[in-house]
This record gives C-alpha cells, sequence and structure tokens, in this order.
C-alpha cells in the first residue's frame, strides 16, 4: 500500500513559497537539496517560477500525474487543495499544516471535512499537523526544517516513526553526528489516515529496516494496535517510546496531539505481551533499536566484560550484577580454562576473573586473542568490550577485532568512553553496523534490551 | 456474557462476597470452607479459628465498617459474633469461613480497561497493594508464558525459592491466573473489575481469602 510513498515519480509541494521566511520555502529547498530525483512541482498562484522550478497555479494545472502532494497552506484553505488533489488522481497527501482537531472545534470540522473527502477516494494522507517525511533511500526530505537548522541521517537499518515531529528532527539531528542511519523518519501528526500500523506493514516487509522505533502518545484502538505490534515483534524488533506515564504528562499529551494518554501501567504490560522493548527517552529509543538491528539475539544473560580500565570494569560489574532488574543480566562465570588461556595473553597484574581486565598493557592483538578465547566459552551468551582509547595501544584496529568476532560469534556490545579519539571510533564502529555507545550505562542498557527481546523470540518460536 | 458464569449470574444486583466465591470455585480457583449461617446457635461444621464476615452487597469494604472479626476459636465465641454482627447490620447475612494461615498474600484481579479491554493483574497483597504499586498487567486472554512473565515481573517471584519460611509454587499461581483469564473471557464486555485481594499462597496451596466482582451498569 505505501510502496509508492517510497518511490514516487513527482512531488508537488503546494503552497511552495520564494519568501525564506516561509515553512513553503524551506520544504521545496530541502526537496530540492535531497537530490530527488523525480519532478518537483511548487504551487503557488503568486509565482511563475522558484528556484528554477516551474510553479503551478494549482495542483490541477500539473501535466501529468502527480505522486505525493506536500500541503503548506492555511488551515482554513487546505480542504479546498485537498479536494482538487483528490481530483487530479494525487495518490498520497501530506498536510503539514496546523490548525486542526489539536486546536479545537473548529479546527475539528475542518479536520472532519478533510477526512470525509479522503474517505473513499484513491487518495490518502500523512498528517495535518505533521513535520514531514525523511525517507533516505529515496532521496525525499518533506520536513519542515533547514539542512542549516539540523542535520539528516544516512541511509541506515532504523525504521523510525515519531508522534513528536520536533522530537523526531532533533533526535535525527543527534544521531547523525555518529553516522547513525535510518530506513525512514515518519511524523504522523493527527493521523487523520494513515497510521502507524500501516507504516508498520511497510517496515516489515522492507529489507533495509532491521528495527523500528517508535515514539508515541496515545494509540486509537489499543486491541489492534496490541495485535499488531505483537506480529510484527515476532519478525522484527520493534522499540516503543511511550510518554504521558504520568497523570500530569498525559494532560499535556492531550493538548498536543488532541488524543488521551492511556493508563500506563496497562500500557507497560501490553508492550512486554508484544514483545515490545519500551525505551524512556530518545536516547534510549535509538540505542536500542540499533543493537536489535545490528546484532544476532542472545541466548541468555550472562555477560563477559573486557576492559583496559579496572573502573569501568567495576562500574559495569554493579550495573549487570543488579537484582532489582526485572530480566536481570548477570555476570558470566568463566570456566578455569578460559581463565588459564586468559591468563598466558594478558600482563601477571592484570585480570582473567569476569571483568577480565588487560591494564593499560592490552594491546589490539590481545583483545582479539581474549575475544577469541571468550567466544568458545559456552557459559558466555555475550560479550561487552569497551574500547578505552587512553592508551597508545588502543587504535582503529580494535574496530576490525570486533568486527571479526561479532560476525562468526556471539553478540557483542561496545562501550567507548571519552570523546576525542572515542568519536572516531564510535563513527567506525557505527559504519560497520557494531552497536557501541558512548557510555557504561548506556552499553548495559542496550544488552539489557536485546536480552529482553531475544528471550521474547526463543519462548515464543 | 458467556460460559458457566451466565449461569451464575442471573440478576443484575450487585454480588455479595459469597456468589462472587461460587463463581469463582465454579471456574476451579479454590476459596476458604464456609458455611453461610442465620444464627451462632446451630454452630458450623468448620475448623476453628474462624473469621466472621458481613454478608451485604452493598456493602463493598467490609473491615472499614466493622463488619469483619478473625480469629474466632470456638463455638461459643462464633455465637456472640454472629449475634453481634446481626445487631450490627440488620438484614444482612452473615459468613463464617475457614482461615488461612501462614503464607503469602498476593493480588490478582480484573479490570476493563478503556483503551484495551480487559487486563489481568497480579501483584503483592495486602493492605499495601497501593503503597508499593508492584502489580503486572496483561491483556487477556493470557497464554501460560504470559502468567509466568507476570510472576517474574513482580517480588513474588522471590517466594518461589523461598523467604522467611514462606515459599510458593509456580504452578499454582500460573493456573490461578489462566483460570481468572477464562472468567474475563466469559464476563466479557459486561467487566467492570473483579478483585481477589488477598489470595493466600501457600506451597502449591492457593486461597481466595476475599473476592469482589463489579459488573458495568446495564445502560
Amino acid at each position: 500500500m505505501l510502496d509508492e510513498l517510497f518511490s514516487p515519480a513527482s512531488i508537488a509541494i503546494i503552497g511552495a513559497s520564494r519568501d525564506e521566511n516561509k515553512i513553503g520555502n524551506v520544504i521545496l529547498g530541502n526537496l530540492v537539496s535531497s537530490g530527488f530525483s523525480g519532478r518537483i512541482y511548487p504551487v503557488n498562484p503568486s509565482y511563475s517560477e522558484i528556484m528554477g522550478l516551474k510553479c503551478y497555479p494549482s495542483v490541477k494545472d500539473i501535466d501529468g500525474p502527480t505522486s505525493i502532494a506536500v500541503i503548506v497552506l492555511p488551515a482554513h484553505i487546505v480542504p479546498q487543495a485537498v479536494e482538487d488533489c483528490i481530483r487530479s488522481g494525487v495518490r498520497f497527501l501530506i498536510i503539514i499544516s496546523g490548525g486542526f482537531a489539536e486546536t479545537g472545534p473548529e479546527g475539528k470540522m475542518l479536520s472532519d471535512r478533510i477526512l470525509s473527502l479522503i474517505r473513499n477516494s484513491g487518495t490518502r494522507l500523512i498528517g495535518p499537523n505533521t513535520v514531514g517525511l525523511y525517507l533516505p533511500y529515496s532521496n525525499i526530505n518533506t520536513t519542515l526544517t533547514s539542512y542549516t537548522r539540523v542535520s539528516f541521517p544516512p541511509p541506515g537499518n532504523i525504521g523510525f516513526i515519531s508522534q513528536s515531529g520536533a522530537l523526531g528532527l532533533l533526535t535525527m539531528d543527534a544521531i547523525s553526528e555518529y553516522g547513525i542511519g535510518i530506513s525512514a523518519f515518519i511524523n504522523l501528526g493527527n493521523r487523520l489516515d494513515v497510521d502507524e500500523t500501516e507504516f508498520l506493514d511497510f517496515f516489515e516487509s522492507d529489507s533495509r529496516t532491521g528495527s523500528v522505533a517508535i515514539y508515541m502518545e496515545s494509540v486509537a484502538d489499543g486491541r489492534s494496535f496490541y495485535e499488531r505490534i505483537r506480529r510484527f515483534n515476532n519478525k522484527k524488533p520493534l522499540v516503543i517510546l511511550k510518554a504521558g506515564r504520568t497523570k500530569q504528562s498525559a494532560m499535556a499529551a492531550s493538548l498536543h496531539t488532541g488524543a488521551m494518554a492511556s493508563n500506563d501501567s496497562v500500557f507497560n504490560g501490553m508492550l512486554s505481551q508484544a514483545g515490545s522493548v519500551r525505551a524512556y527517552d530518545e536516547t534510549e529509543l535509538i540505542d536500542y533499536a540499533r543493537v536489535l538491528a545490528y546484532s544476532k539475539r542472545m541466548p541468555g544473560n550472562r555477560i563477559a566484560v573486557l576492559t583496559t580500565a579496572g573502573g569501568v570494569g567495576v562500574i559495569s560489574t554493579d550495573y549487570i550484577s543488579d537484582p532489582e532488574g526485572i530480566k536481570p543480566l548477570q555476570m558470566a562465570r568463566l570456566s578455569e580454562n578460559t581463565k588459564d588461556q586468559i591468563r598466558k595473553v594478558i600482563v601477571p597484574y592484570g585480570s582473567a576473573e569476569n571483568p577480565i581486565d588487560l591494564t593499560a598493557d592490552g594491546s589490539v592483538s590481545d583483545y582479539d586473542r581474549v575475544l577469541e578465547i571468550l567466544m568458545r566459552d559456552e557459559d558466555v551468551d555475550a560479550v561487552l568490550v569497551y574500547a578505552l582509547p587512553q592508551t597508545p595501544k588502543m587504535d582503529m584496529g580494535v574496530v576490525d577485532v570486533v568486527e571479526k568476532h561479532m560476525k562468526v560469534g556471539k553478540p557483542i556490545v561496545v562501550g567507548v568512553l571519552g570523546y576525542k579519539i572515542a568519536k572516531q571510533l564510535l563513527v567506525e564502529f557505527e559504519r560497520r553496523k557494531i552497536p557501541a555507545y558512548p557510555s557504561v550505562h548506556r552499553s548495559i542498557k542496550s544488552l539489557g534490551a536485546l536480552y529482553e527481546y531475544s528471550a521474547f523470540r526463543s519462548v515464543r518460536q | 456474557m458467556k460460559g458457566k458464569i451466565s449461569q451464575l449470574i442471573t440478576t443484575d444486583a450487585n454480588l455479595d462476597e459469597y456468589a462472587v466465591k461460587r463463581i469463582i470455585s465454579a471456574y476451579g480457583i479454590p476459596t476458604p470452607k464456609s458455611e453461610l449461617v442465620d444464627s451462632g446457635e446451630k454452630g458450623v461444621d468448620l475448623e476453628f479459628p474462624v473469621v466472621v464476615k458481613v454478608l451485604d452487597p452493598k456493602i463493598l469494604h467490609k473491615s472499614e465498617v466493622g463488619g469483619v472479626t478473625i480469629g474466632v476459636s470456638d463455638q461459643k465465641q462464633l455465637a456472640e459474633e454472629v449475634t453481634r454482627m446481626k445487631t450490627r447490620f440488620p438484614g444482612s447475612g452473615v459468613l463464617v469461613e475457614e482461615m488461612e494461615k501462614g503464607g503469602l498474600e498476593i493480588i490478582a484481579g480484573l479490570v476493563s480497561d478503556r483503551n484495551f479491554g480487559n487486563v489481568i493483574m497480579l501483584g503483592m497483597g495486602g493492605i499495601y497493594t497501593e503503597l508499593y504499586h508492584d502489580v503486572v498487567f496483561r491483556l487477556t486472554p493470557i497464554s501460560r508464558t504470559d502468567a509466568a512473565d507476570m510472576i517474574d515481573s513482580v517480588k513474588i517471584r522471590v517466594f518461589q525459592k523461598g523467604f522467611r519460611g514462606i515459599r510458593v509454587e509456580r504452578d499454582a499461581i500460573i493456573d490461578m491466573l489462566l483460570k481468572l483469564s477464562l472468567i474475563s473471557d466469559d464476563i466479557g464486555g459486561d467487566l467492570d473489575m473483579l478483585d481477589l485481594n488477598p489470595l493466600i499462597v501457600n506451597g502449591d496451596r492457593i486461597s481466595a481469602v476475599d473476592a469482589k466482582l463489579i459488573l458495568k451498569q446495564l445502560p
């Protein structure tokens, strides 16, 4: 159904503008900058040309079919534009404009009018009140924030659906810094027509999408949402950040999108039952989506930690051994044979006990040899590797070593602390689709997410 | 409403504790051995100590109004208690039950969620349920795996290995949850909420000491 949205022949921007302060200018600019290879039609009766593109008075004047129309008009004239688009056979509408059900009874009437036009037409609608879509594999960017203000991530493996446009844009900006890619960014706005479940259908069959991350404030039909995400999780992992957990934030949510939030403890139970890992902020959302997209599943919860800094190993042990964890991880008990082998690699004052400490003497080739040993120990389910750049013996070669073992062996999550060299390491790990995180806590929470999802899949299959 | 429960509920009026316990017993959830009494004179064929409760569909929270006396130790004391209840709550019935000794107090229940429909809850029970918020929900119907996950999600899991002399059998709780899930399905859209609080678990024994059911008001 949505396939055509991802491979449109042409896109019209209704309300395109020459005025750089207008959203209709930014969106047209973004679409041109994103390198979209199809035809772009600015629509505005005031101009004959914008950014060197022929401008049309109305969508009806465009000769040839229009796949997508982005509407950036004042709310009260949107219904007329929608009607024109339907008559012209436009397949998808993306209504950026706000001023609908989220603002009160008058907006609700406009909203109802649009819905009645869309129903029984061949045209589908995303929005209104959306910041737009970003589809990197199709070189389509219809978002309303310019490249001078935020960065957009490269093509990748995470499908990203956000009920908050701003949070989505800023999260994309933040992850772009590390080269973290996405397969699509969807902001559904008021979800008048198309909702999450249809995009889940698309992502489920999309070979480039390894996992999906959703930020949401409410669900319209709880039961069918549950059934849908449960089926999805049996194919691919779906991480959900659900806001409105407390009564106060639930009220804020209803002001924001015109929808009511539901009782959180029920929602939480529903997510576990459906196999979705829950994130509690935008950082966790993408962290978990990455580990789930890049890693194979963990057969159990026993973690071996490999470090060159004792303190990092101790903090990790504290988190991993925390008995309050709902799906607790545990430190792997290494076999005597494993420890004997490790002792032959490391310096005498290092530690062959888990957490394994190579000390500042640990070289990249030591990592290689110890990882080889850990991959063979049957009492280890996954390895947390710290790539810590404070010693001259640590270099980019560690990425090759981790990649080699991760490809053939158990899941590996990498922790990288610091910034100067660490940043380069993180970017390189990401380029190879190895889940790496700039903090101890984030690394371990991500391992926990991987274990939680793995446990769901192992029991259900 | 369908299944067994549609035969057991024949009135629109609220159900008293005895009626609710008959329903859950019919689905195989154990309740304490009990007798309805008119007066204490005839005595009861129960093991002492017993608990004496006022039975009235209008009184939902019995202990708050002095409608529950625990630890009644013999026939003589029972006769006095029954007379006292009858005087205090004229027109109400009296229920006498055997007391559960020791064990872990847990809570299980059903509630109709406006977004997700009927859901089932499990948690640490007794009077502290609201304080600790150690509860977990699932949408009904649940599978055996869901029931096991519920136990693992709350502190009840600790008592499977035993803690301070109290040990609970996992399967006893799982079986109770599956039966409760069946009740949820059979009540369907008529459910408002159902509380089994407390349920007392001792090894493989489980018993619903109190039970409340509220159906949706017919429009």
